[in-house]
């Protein structure tokens, strides 16, 4: 059991052992870099290519057709076709771009996603990074992204392009305080920024299950859909408004990495999720990188499933949704998160519980969902 | 050391770029460069709180607010904004020649080789101090920055009823479909 939950750790010790035989200490060291880096390199685009497989054939049973089937058993090699497809494409680079933003935006949105993965804990020991602050790290290079989107926007010269980027900043920089504040909880309670260390705190008990982790959670996956541009919060890319958003003027590869980094950010914002607030890899039977991976692709699979169900948002919806629900009730969340810490236990549960409860009742109160329908006036057209 | 050469040959570049470039948007992401570069400086001292910092404030919300800025102005898309020495530039000089005095200053002060810190500071010892022996430069800075939101905030208010009024006055042609 042991033997097969550590494999990978394992693995690793071995060929450094291996390595050690003939290679002097600070080699070896560098090998086991390397070795990370090379694991999350290969890792990550095999996830990606097998996530826009698993996406197409899930929305595609939920629009009640099989997605793709031709290429391979169940499609399964349709991704390999893709990437060669997309590498075989022509290269257009708009006659008036700014041609070395233009060309720098795709490699500066794939670094970040990247990067992001060093912080995972995939397993028990089985981190490419373990920082103190990795949960900051996470936070502050996922929010790179944003830049190399406008890069990509502001580059192309295109004013579909430069719409959906000045789009895509709003919405981010908006959705990024309720992230940051759901994942404060976690800290508070943890008492730690290191995601090993909050992990291993959840330890009989995730904080999925307690009033705040719950909220926590869920405002953080709401945040998390919104931060890496998927449906119903893909306004950047809105193609029914303004073509494809940002990436309207990239064709061949360049394309396609902006759609590594968007599947590589679901991913690791899933097991972010995951990592914070359902227990990482913490269970019992399984190994820990299969409970990891399993947890993960939960919440994959529910944002496939956002995406099969829900209409695209509309500018100002999204906008009033994260300052005026999102952004109180995270805070709230915060203050019942210090009660939990400091109420005895039955005391904690029905007042944090009181307390999210009757916030989220005026919060919704406040704002009224269903506007009265105003007949809308297009003044140049009529 | 070369590591060390390296870094602090892009972030000098960086900086260099942020001021001679022209084009606006281009200095805004050597500026970025430049941060990054100093961020990673930190991480060679051994600093990942005050790095990770720098990244999450200065990239994610410096570099941030300025590119708003950009697209809040007219030639959102023109390469005709371009950066310029303004009626401002004796206060820049000015400003420029204060803080390099004072940069000056605290350099000739320290004796070469600085001693290092005893051990790693981590993120706990930062904060516990931040909120026992420093708690009230604390405390000013985060009264400071909140009284500097409320200013911004009111005197963005202020131009919005402006504005508002007039619109209400004048007739505009063009409808604002949004509200």
């Amino acid at each position: 059991m042991d033997v097969i939950d550590q494999i990978f750790v394992l693995a690793t010790r071995w060929i450094l052992e291996f390595a050690g035989r003939f290679l002097p200490p600070l080699l070896v060291v560098l090998l086991s870099i390397l070795i990370s880096i090379t694991a999350i390199a290969l890792f990550a685009p095999l996830t990606m290519m097998y996530l826009t497989w698993l996406e197409r054939k899930i929305v595609g049973r939920i629009q009640n057709r099989y997605g793709p089937n031709r290429v391979g058993k169940y499609g399964l090699l349709q991704p390999i076709a893709d990437g060669i497809k997309m590498l075989t494409k022509e290269d257009i680079v708009p006659h008036g771009a700014d041609r070395t933003v233009h060309f720098l935006a795709p490699i500066a949105v794939v670094v970040p996603s990247l990067l992001l993965f060093a912080v995972l804990p995939f397993g028990r020991g089985m981190i490419a990074a373990d920082l103190d602050v990795g949960l900051l790290f996470f936070i502050a290079i996922s929010s790179l992204g944003t830049l190399a989107i406008f890069m990509g926007g502001w580059g192309s010269r295109n004013k579909f392009s430069l719409l959906g980027a000045m789009r895509a900043i709003a919405q981010m920089v908006s959705y990024e305080v309720p992230l940051v504040l759901s994942v404060v909880t976690a800290i508070m309670i943890s008492g730690s920024l290191s995601t090993r260390a909050i992990v291993e705190a959840q330890q009989g008990w995730w904080y999925f299950f307690t009033p705040w982790g719950l909220v926590g959670f869920v405002i953080f996956f709401i945040s998390a859909v919104s931060e890496v541009n998927r449906t119903p919060f893909d306004i950047p890319e809105g193609e029914s408004e303004i073509v494809a958003g940002f990436h309207t003027e990239y064709s061949g590869m360049k394309f396609a990495l902006f759609y590594m980094a968007e599947f590589l950010n679901a991913f690791a914002f899933s097991a972010l999720g995951a990592t914070l607030f359902l227990g990482g890899w913490l269970g019992s039977l399984l190994p820990s990188w299969a409970w990891f991976g399993l947890k993960t692709f939960v919440l994959i699979f529910i944002m496939i499933w956002f995406r099969g169900t829900f209409p695209r948002l509309r500018v100002d919806q999204l906008m009033g949704y994260a300052w005026k629900f999102l952004l109180p009730m995270s805070l709230v969340n915060i203050l019942a998160a210090g009660l939990w810490h400091y109420l005895p236990t039955w005391a904690a549960w029905p007042a944090t519980m009181a307390l999210l409860a009757a916030a989220f009742i005026a919060l919704s109160n406040a704002h009224p969902t269903g506007e009265p329908l105003v007949k809308r006036t297009y003044p140049l057209v009529d | 050391m070369v590591l060390f050469l390296l870094l602090a040959a892009i972030t000098a570049a960086g900086a260099l770029g942020s001021i001679l470039l022209r084009n606006l948007v281009h200095c805004i992401l050597s500026l970025i460069l430049f941060f990054f570069g100093v961020a990673c400086l930190y991480i060679l001292l051994q600093a990942e709180f005050i790095a990770v910092v720098q990244v999450l404030i200065y990239v994610g919300a410096v570099a941030t607010l300025a590119l708003f800025a950009i697209m809040l102005t007219r030639q959102v898309t023109g390469m005709e904004l371009k950066q310029q020495l303004g009626q401002n530039r004796w206060i820049a000089l000015g400003v420029g020649v204060a803080v390099l005095s004072v940069l000056i200053g605290a350099v000739t002060k320290q004796t070469f080789p600085a001693v290092a810190a005893q051990g790693r500071v981590s993120a706990e010892d930062l904060g516990r101090t931040l909120v026992t022996a420093y708690a009230v430069p604390f405390e000013i800075a985060s009264v400071l920055l909140t009284a500097a939101m409320i200013g911004a905030i009111v005197v963005a208010m202020e131009q919005q009823h402006k504005t508002a009024d007039r619109q209400r006055n004048t007739e505009h042609r063009t409808p604002n479909t949004e509200q």
